[in-house]
């Protein structure tokens, strides 16, 4: 058979107008593909690289969109377009390091029609395995990406299992920083996972991303009030200053009182298969000042027993860096 | 049912990546079947073989010992082993996720190291031969299985140390044993461990893939097979013998009732005699002593 | 007032903002069907057997085109189809369907085996003993004097372990050498010699428009629409590789989404959509995605380089001595490295310099000409040595520019050549006052938290013009000015530009002037091809000469029809004026068709090429015609240059760079259109943005196949990466040995922008050159912390 790229084949598209509608189309049909904005689909679609027979788009779902009151934090429906995040009151006034991190997704164009629950379940931007090379991540049994002559400089310095591929979703360790919990329904009813936990690495399923299996939905992203109003930081190092992935990123959602910090909640991303929360540094810098030193003890924990790969050294400092300035309280 | 997977390579050749899980539902439906159909065979069908009266030829202390600790621990340790494989393994596969690419290649070693030391340990201190089929034996196979077929009530001969479905299991278990070991080293290429960082360029991707087809195939079958082993295990009639690998010694009537004192000559082994009323005994081997 | 020097809308404008322009993919015709192609998954293979019959069974399909049925020139000659692809997604086959997913899925039917053949990506795994060739012919194409030869091209494994231990770019025999001056001289008069390895990658062109197309035949004649910088040209080639006249060839190419020398004269695979057009009997569109232009869409050759450069104390470079490796890509023959090796020794005006090079076959992407091919690369990996120098030797950067610029009698390169005009000393003065180089050069190395300001200047030399073209002209009886122009329209403004040579000479306002452009049926004259900055030089020349024609016809036209001689006629305000009255163009025009002869293009001057001719033969009794060659003459060869001035902040704890402010001064004689010189400083500025700090390929050495295949992963620059002050300036020195005195302005933008942020980069660190390009962030960062390179010393696709 030969090889076409770039053309997309046929499929049968439903839209659903809600999540139940859409839940009993994904119980209907065999190799469905849940589409929300897009971006990350239709590349796939186009290499003819992941090919559904179904494909299951939400836009006209309105349960999905919008962001609301949710007791003390907020609920963000999943299909809420990264614009409306970012231009939202509530998420730019107390949780500005979501607004802030959804603010640099991509493009303006990208940010109209992609939504937040799409950034933060998009796939790995692995070359390789977007490529349609047969690696773990595609069912085989190679990591073409972690060789010793391999082109890893985007891939990942830590949490390799086999698969070497990196997240690359800017809104996910903004999540994990702010602590929210994502709703998850599928036929048997809701599921909530705390953030991090949302995230699967390829220890644990070489194949996914995150722990959404066929037949679930993400609904939507709580957001509770515990970090409303902390003092943020989002920051992204990445080639070009739109439309690129982070090489790394971090997030950081931080307590101060007196010149001491009081608690902090720190993720970094674009570094390991998941977003990479780190609660060690977390607790190393409680009751220390926000300043260089403590920046640089948290940099150097954050990256200890990182792993590189031939092309990607750099990774390191720069994520102890990113870490370094988050703690030390430099303006994002 | 599919039975292997295909993948176009990076230059777009159809290369084998390994086999179809299908096949794993099909290996443990295998086990099943064979175990409901064996069971309702013996408890329905199966002719019950006159019993034999042992004739004592020689002095039989009332323990015998089958399996010596070394043997035991052997076999517990490598039963260890094998489960954590298998769960490693399978149950991935079949939706329970967790981290299991470490335990799994971490016991494949332990596994791997076990059979070098049973290798050494049966062919230095063991009758190696003891346990393997020959031309004997499977001329005693085609003999039983005709008369199964024509539902005759063989008089159940009594073997040599180890019978010939011991025997049988046993040589099954170290082909497929060894195909998982061979391809599992091999695989140990292409991850990174403490010593040394993957090498996944070390074979070509259609090499790679006909490792990870054995491998595959071999871990399947080893599921049907421990469902057959297990089940012997748990079966009354046979539990004697479970016993036997659990406390390593069969009782005088035991011995006399299922063993050719000829075939298995009492204190003939190179071995400690460890048990009280053990004559020299075989301090035995092997890991997989089933039916 | 004279159109030249002024603001003008150009023609093409109200159709590109309303969206009326219809690029090649707009085109439609009566029962059209859509081509997809089959692409090469390997680097190098042979078709073994393929077979298409599942695909042919398909409904919808209407058939392929192989490789057989189409143009196979001599190696190293590039065909449109391949039986043997020497890249990853170099087109096998063309299949044909009543819509693109129909052919999709057929293409996907097609059983194929490929034989896998050895490849090579780098050009220096080639060179290593046992190491691939890209060609079964060999690696290298010597010209010897039994003409041009192949050969299997290694050196020995000693050169390779001498280079390794010395840390540099082995060296091994090259194919080309030349000097001047006694080079180790030079160095022994020098008081600072630097040596370096530099790697510079290869870029893909990535025009916004792919070169999509699409065909029909009516009568035994191919119309064909597509994409392209020249429309002459291509018409004209395409006729070539049909094997048919350029009667029986139309081409239509109005608007061209950018070429940037991808498409100089169209493209190779516009014969598919042509050829399986008449094969299937239907009209074909082709349309080229961003997947496949990647492939197909030409590139700029990488380098790996070595250096050596003398400095006197007072700045004067004594001597250059500079070595070559450049890749190539599978087909034709890039000059890029020997231009690199012209451009050097232009600029820098060394005692004595030697260069030594080669190009070798490799299995990626052709390569061709792209904007400044050979200088964009030279300029931005030498300046920043200069800059070290400089340093070194306590010399103002500009300065040091300045001290080894060229003059107007400067000779260059192997033959010594001379250019016609060099105001490089008035363009580097004109920028950096614009800039205010003083006042910014204050700011080098200060800090900000822990972002570092870096100022960095690039010069930046290129070919800036061409002669001996065709100008055509044509007053018909409405009395308007019809400029018939055979270059194309890729964004640039010089099909109106040019025009404006012949408006001003014939005293016309622009609303009295029509351009004729981009459609072969409507007569175009031989023209430069719209590449290596030619068309604004060539055509103010070859459009003031067929002025000069018209105008002397008017004259003698009033003087026939109102008395009096034809030199006591003035031409102005669109009339012929003199002693026996005036005359309006259109009378003039309709006096011309009832003379005939020369006026209406009946007889047509000897020396104009046959192509003009047959053009203005078509054109012949419709009007007063103005017809020349070009023969104005110059000495030594056109060359303009661009400054570049850059401000980066770099950032020393990410590697991250914020380029913050950019002037781009130009010497390119008389300033035809300020608002397009602007356009194309500031656009060819942003190119060498992206060349320097984040544009790449990347491929998989062991498989040969590239990622960087795609806008995101290619990363040319965007718009955030693009500072929110630019500015320019020009020296505006006309060039004396041209009438208008206007020089070509596309090149030499890429490598003042690209080699000014390499300069802004090594400020920012304190004059430390990283010696690769591009300089991304984890080579930044690298250096800065400390730690290994992410990149080994010569490795170019990572």
């Amino acid at each position: 058979m030969a090889v076409i790229r770039d053309m997309m084949p046929a499929f049968e598209l439903f839209q659903p107008t809600s999540v139940d509608e859409a839940l009993d189309v994904l119980e209907r049909h065999d190799n469905t593909w849940v589409l929300a904005g897009g971006l990350d689909s239709m590349d796939w679609f186009k290499d003819r690289i992941k090919r559904p027979d179904v494909v299951v788009e939400l836009g006209s779902v309105s349960e999905l969109t919008g962001i609301r009151a949710s007791g003390d934090g907020l609920e963000i429906g999943a299909m809420t377009s990264l614009r409306d995040v970012v231009a939202n009151e509530d998420v730019r006034s107390r949780f500005g390091l979501l607004a802030d991190a959804a603010a640099q997704v991509a493009t303006p164009q990208i940010r109209n029609q992609g939504t937040l629950g799409g950034n933060l379940i998009q796939d790995t931007r692995c070359w390789y395995y977007r490529g349609g090379w047969p690696c773990y991540r595609a069912g085989g049994n190679i990591c073409y990406a972690g060789t010793p002559r391999s082109m890893n400089r985007e891939h990942a310095v830590t949490g390799q299992s086999r698969c070497v591929a990196v997240n690359g979703a800017d809104t996910a360790g903004a999540l994990v920083a702010l602590g929210a919990q994502m709703l998850v329904r599928s036929a048997g009813g809701e599921r909530v996972y705390e953030a991090e936990d949302f995230f699967v690495g390829p220890e644990i399923d070489i194949e996914r991303m995150t722990v959404l299996e066929p037949g679930d939905l993400l609904t939507h992203v709580h957001i509770p009030g515990d970090w409303a109003g902390a003092r943020f930081y989002w920051e992204t190092a990445r080639d070009r200053k739109s439309w690129d992935w982070a090489l790394a990123s971090v997030a950081a959602a931080i307590v101060e009182s007196n010149g001491t910090i009081e608690r902090a909640r720190i993720a970094i991303n674009g570094v390991a298969p998941t977003p990479v929360r780190l609660t060690d540094v977390e607790d190393l810098i409680q009751g220390m000042p926000a300043n260089d030193d403590t920046g640089m003890a948290a940099g150097e924990l954050a990256t200890r027993g990182f792993k590189p790969l031939r092309h990607n050294d750099y990774k390191v400092p720069l994520a102890r860096n990113l870490v370094r300035r988050a703690v030390r309280g430099d303006m994002a | 049912m599919e039975i292997l997977r295909t993948a176009p390579n990076p230059w777009g050749q159809e290369v084998l990546v390994g086999v179809a899980w299908d096949l794993l539902w099909a290996a443990a439906i295998a086990g099943f079947v064979f175990v409901v159909g064996h069971h309702l065979y013996v408890w329905i069908m199966a002719p019950k073989a006159p019993k034999t009266a042992p004739e004592p030829a020689q002095e039989v202390p009332e323990r015998v010992e089958r399996h010596s600790q070394a043997s035991r621990t052997f076999h517990w340790l490598m039963a260890a082993t094998m489960l954590t494989l298998l769960v490693t393994a399978f149950f991935p596969v079949i939706g329970v996720q967790f981290a299991w690419v470490t335990i799994h290649w971490i016991a494949g070693i332990v596994l791997t190291l076990l059979i070098i030391w049973h290798i050494i340990h049966a062919s230095t201190k063991q009758d190696f031969w003891s346990v393997w089929t020959g031309a004997k034996e499977i001329g005693q196979a085609f003999q039983a299985a005709g008369k199964f077929l024509r539902r005759q009530p063989a008089k159940e001969e009594r073997s040599g140390k180890y019978p010939l479905d011991q025997r049988a299991y046993h040589n099954a278990v170290t082909l497929v044993s060894l195909g998982v070991i061979v391809t599992g080293i091999l695989m140990m290429v292409g991850v990174d461990t403490w010593f040394w960082a993957s090498n996944p360029y070390f074979l070509s991707d259609s090499t790679w893939g006909l490792v990870f087809v054995l491998h595959g195939l071999c871990g399947v079958v080893l599921v049907t097979m421990v469902i057959a082993h297990v089940y012997f295990a748990i079966r009354p009639e046979k539990r004697w013998m479970t016993r036997s690998m659990i406390k390593g010694w069969i009782t005088r009537e035991e011995y006399l009732e299922h063993y050719d004192p000829d075939l298995w000559k009492l204190g003939t082994e190179p071995a400690g005699a460890e048990l009280a009323g053990g004559s020299a005994s075989s301090a035995d081997p092997d890991g997989v002593v089933p039916a | 007032m004279a159109l030249i020097g002024q603001d003008i809308s150009p023609p093409d404008l109200r159709a590109k903002v309303t969206g009326r322009a219809r690029y090649a993919e707009d085109f439609r015709a009566e029962g059209m069907v859509f081509a997809k192609l089959l692409l090469s998954p390997m680097p190098h293979a042979r078709v073994r057997s393929l077979d298409a019959s599942r695909a042919l069974a398909m409904p919808g399909v209407l058939g392929i085109l192989r490789a057989s049925e189409v143009n196979q020139p001599d190696a190293p000659g590039e065909a449109a189809l391949t039986d043997e692809p020497k890249y990853v997604g170099e087109p096998i086959l063309a299949l044909a369907a009543v819509d693109e997913t129909t052919a999709a899925d057929a293409i996907e039917l097609i059983d194929i085996d490929l034989e896998p053949l050895p490849f090579a990506i780098d050009p220096l795994d080639s060179l290593r003993p046992g190491g691939p060739d890209a060609r079964l012919e060999g690696n290298v194409r010597r010209f010897g004097e039994s003409g041009p030869e192949w050969d299997s091209l290694k050196w020995p494994q000693s050169e390779f372990d001498a280079a390794e231990a010395e840390g540099r770019l082995p060296m091994g025999p090259p194919e080309d050498e030349w000097s001047h001056g006694d080079l180790d001289a030079a160095f022994a008069d020098a008081d600072y010699v630097l040596e370096d390895t530099i790697v510079h990658q290869s870029l893909t062109h990535h025009p916004m428009e792919p070169r999509s197309s699409m065909a029909y035949w009516e009568d035994g004649r191919c119309y064909l629409y597509g994409s392209t910088q020249s429309t002459q040209r291509t018409h004209q080639a395409l006729a070539g590789q049909l094997g048919l006249e350029p009667d029986d060839v139309v081409f239509v190419g109005q608007y061209c989404g950018g070429g940037f020398g991808s498409k100089i004269a169209g493209a190779t695979i516009y014969q598919v959509t042509a050829l399986l057009a008449r094969k299937i009997q239907r009209p074909v569109m082709m349309r080229i995605n961003r997947y496949e232009e990647n492939y197909i869409g030409r590139a700029r050759p990488g380098f790996q380089a070595w250096t050596k450069m003398g400095f006197r104390s007072d700045g004067k470079i004594t001597g250059i001595d500079l070595y070559i490796v450049q890749d190539h890509g599978p087909y034709g023959r890039s000059g890029d490295y020997n231009t690199a090796g012209a451009v050097t020794d232009l600029m820098y005006q060394p005692d004595a310099m030697r260069f030594r090079g080669l190009t070798l076959y490799t299995n990626t992407p052709p390569r061709a000409a792209q904007r400044a091919p050979g200088g964009a690369q030279i300029v931005a990996m030498l300046e920043p040595l200069v800059d070290k120098a400089a340093r070194e030797l306590g010399i103002d950067r500009v300065e040091i520019r300045k001290i080894n610029a060229p003059t107007h009698d400067s000779e260059f390169g192997p033959q010594r050549a001379t250019t016609t005009s060099a105001f490089v000393r008035e363009a580097i003065d004109a920028g950096a006052a614009q800039f205010d180089w003083a006042g910014k050069q204050a700011l080098s190395g200060q800090r900000n938290g822990t972002k570092v300001t870096g100022v960095g200047v690039g010069l930046s030399p290129y070919v800036g013009g061409s002669s001996g073209f065709d100008g055509l002209l044509l007053i018909r009886p409405d009395g308007k000015l019809y400029i018939h122009q055979g270059i194309g329209n890729l964004g640039t403004h010089s099909m109106a530009d040019t025009a404006r040579a012949a408006a001003d000479e014939l005293g016309l306002e622009w609303d009295d002037c029509a351009v004729i452009w981009g459609d072969s049926s409507q007569h175009h004259p031989y023209s430069a091809v719209q590449a290596g900055s030619q068309t604004i030089h060539a055509h103010t020349r070859a459009n003031y000469a067929a002025a000069l024609d018209m105008k002397r016809k008017l004259q003698e036209v009033a003087a026939a029809a109102l008395g009096g001689a034809a030199s006591a006629y003035r031409v102005e305000g669109a009339r012929v004026t003199g002693p026996g009255g005036s005359m309006g163009f259109a009378q003039a025009a309709e006096r011309a068709i009832a003379m005939g002869g020369e006026y209406s293009g009946q007889e047509l001057p000897e020396d104009i090429n046959n192509y003009t001719r047959g053009s203005a033969t078509q054109l012949a009794g419709q009007g007063l015609m103005g017809v020349a060659r070009d023969n104005f003459s110059h000495e030594g060869s056109t060359w303009s240059w661009v400054v570049g001035f850059a401000v980066v902040e770099l950032d020393t704890e990410t590697g991250d760079v914020v380029l913050v402010d950019y002037t781009g001064s130009a010497d390119c004689g008389v300033v035809v259109h300020p608002r397009s010189l602007a356009a194309q400083i500031h656009g060819g500025s942003v190119q060498g943005f992206g060349q320097a700090r984040s544009q790449k390929w990347v491929y998989d050495p062991k498989w040969g196949v590239p990622f960087a295949h795609r806008l995101y992963t290619a990363r040319p620059p965007g718009i955030l990466d693009v500072p929110l002050s630019m500015d320019w300036a020009a020296a505006g020195e006309p060039d004396p040995q041209t009438p208008i005195g206007a020089k070509g302005i596309g090149e030499p933008p890429v490598g003042a922008g690209s080699a000014a942020v390499t300069s802004a980069i090594a400020d920012a660190l304190g004059g430390r050159c990283l010696c690769r390009i591009p300089l991304t962030t984890d080579v930044i960062l690298a250096e800065l912390e400390g730690r290994a390179q992410p990149h080994a010393l010569t490795e170019i696709h990572s």
